[in-house]
């Protein structure tokens, strides 16, 4: 709980910042809802991060501290909740609930990460290798993985509409990626799939049996903030951008990156952006 | 017996961030305490068998007072001056007042392995203990302090997991509980579920060991029966343990443990 102090410098300071900002249009403070759909974080953790990096933010942004709150969900049902109920104007959100919800919300990309110098990223599936040949050979196995919390961007994107992940495979939803390679690589899992920093990160983790990918996706861009277009002005989409761009190469904020594996925040790149969308319009 | 930082403190972890300021050096003033006993700091580690959570505010700030005061490298060289600071830093209820303590506490801690208590895991204990407590409220501080943290505790594991009764053990297996998960931090569900099943297994009449295994079992294993099975064992051993002041501390954590565990499945 934070004490209450009349005048303190930082109270006087955070005036003389409210004063001589422009007026945004939405409404301070701002709420942000923060989606991590599958993601190892609690509620409460989360928090404590989102807290911390909104703080950052409104310093490089320069708006008064406390501007904006967050609200945090791992859960795709409670973030499609969240969205209806809120209304928020800005949001972190993974790329299957941006297009499920973009429609609905109004929903457009203001900044992606980088990481390991990209924006984008693809998903494999893994198996022991000579295991299994072909994804066909996996008709009814077990796969696991963290990134299997929303079965239609499994079914539209990561296969491509080839086939429903939900139906086709016995999926084994787990929170810790390294969980579900150790009963891999002890045979008690058939498949497991990774988004692309986690495969990048494999050779660090001591497995006793080799692993080969057997079957790799489309690239997809990595997600950052999205804003409902109908809320905010471009303006407002533009300040929030710059001030989350800025964000890694502050002293604290570059922690906080480096935290999360993101190099920095870039705008976010619509033409990678539109064939995802397409591709999900193409399997309703 | 303590059983310190508080799965609060731990959460605060889990999502620990960057930054990595050095930690304050203020001194926390007591007052009154003209009526202290007359204790040299060897009649003080003589008697330190009987300090724990049992013991009066007071006494315990005559305690520090004593090791503040001293330069009796023998007392120094312990972990008993840290345990002291851990102590009044647990029942603070003002951060400032509990973050100061607690940094001295650290800065105690690091003085005892500079004087001969290297090969003490009390000394990395409250070490990893109190400087987890002094980054509670500062999660830009302490992902810096994950990497100590860790080596601290497995160090005190090392030389001694029997310290608080299996505190090393405790901790360690929160931190890899609530830390960042690979790829981007130390956080392994596995390693926290087979320290703390240790800390139970070994410590059974610690009552934070069957809360901390508690949230293991939830958050890892998603199992709610085993987990509120914990939890209830947990908070029979704190009614009924010699828990002193600590009670009420853990009791409030145990409130906030049970909440969660109430929440719907993620």
């Amino acid at each position: 709980m934070k004490g209450k102090f009349l005048l303190s410098p930082r109270v006087l300071g955070a005036l003389l910042t409210l004063t001589s900002l422009p007026q945004t249009a939405w409404s301070s403070p701002n709420e942000i809802v923060v989606c991590y759909p599958g993601g190892p974080v609690g509620e409460n953790e989360a928090d404590t991060a989102m807290a911390a990096m909104l703080r950052v933010v409104e310093r490089v942004g320069e708006w008064p501290a406390d501007s904006f709150t967050s609200i945090f969900s791992a859960r795709s049902d409670e973030c499609r909740n969240l969205l209806d109920s809120r209304k928020p104007s800005f949001a972190i959100a993974s790329l299957g609930l941006f297009l499920e919800q973009r429609d609905a919300h109004h929903l457009t990309p203001i900044v992606q990460p980088r990481m390991k110098g990209a924006t984008s990223e693809r998903y494999r599936l893994l198996i022991r290798q000579g295991q299994f040949s072909s994804l066909d050979d996996l008709k009814g196995k077990s796969v696991s993985g963290t990134v299997l919390d929303e079965p239609e961007f499994l079914e539209k994107i990561v296969f491509g509409g080839q086939i429903n992940p939900a139906t086709y495979f016995d999926l084994k939803p787990t929170r810790q990626a390294i969980r579900a390679l150790r009963s891999l690589d002890k045979g008690e899992l058939d498949a497991v799939l990774l988004n692309g920093q986690q495969y990048a990160a494999l050779g660090s983790l001591p497995l006793k049996s080799p692993l080969e990918v057997v079957y790799t996706s489309v690239e997809t861009p990595l997600m950052g903030m999205v804003a409902n277009a109908q809320t905010t002005k471009a303006e407002d989409r533009e300040r929030f951008a710059k001030a989350l761009q800025k964000m890694c190469s502050d002293t604290d904020g570059k922690k906080l990156c480096e935290l999360f594996g993101v190099e920095a925040f870039v705008p976010a790149n619509a033409a990678a952006i539109e064939p995802m969308i397409k591709l999900w319009q193409k399997g309703k | 017996m303590t059983g310190m930082m508080s799965p609060r403190l731990l959460l605060a972890l889990g999502m620990a961030l960057g930054g990595c300021a050095s930690l304050p050096e203020q001194t926390v003033r007591f007052q009154g305490l003209s009526d202290c006993p007359s204790q040299t700091p060897r009649a003080l580690l003589s008697q330190q068998g009987n300090i724990g959570p049992g013991s009066s505010t007071h006494a315990l700030q005559c305690a520090l007072t004593v090791a503040r005061e001293t330069r009796d490298p023998v007392l120094l060289g312990t972990d008993l001056p840290a345990r002291l600071a851990l102590h009044l830093a647990e029942r603070s209820q003002d951060s400032q007042t509990r973050e100061a303590l607690a940094n001295e506490g650290v800065r105690l801690a690091q003085q005892a392995l500079k004087q001969g208590g290297a090969e003490n895991g009390g000394v990395h204990y409250y070490l990893a203990a109190n400087l987890g407590l002094a980054i509670h409220d500062h999660p830009l501080q302490a992902a810096d302090q994950i990497s100590t943290l860790e080596r601290e505790l497995q160090k005190a594991i090392q030389l001694s997991s029997t310290v608080d009764d299996g505190g090393p053990l405790r901790l360690l297996g929160m931190l890899y509980l609530k830390a960042p998960p690979w790829p981007t931090g130390i956080g392994d569900g596995d390693k926290a579920l087979e320290l703390l099943n240790g800390a139970v297994d070994k410590f059974p009449d610690h009552p934070l060991n069957h809360l901390f295994l508690a949230q293991a079992l939830w958050e890892v294993e998603d199992n709610a029966r085993m987990a509120r099975q914990q939890w209830n064992l947990g908070l029979e051993k704190l009614n009924k343990g010699p828990w002193g002041y600590n009670r009420a501390i853990w009791n409030r954590e145990f409130q906030t443990v049970a909440q969660e565990l109430d929440e719907p499945a993620r």
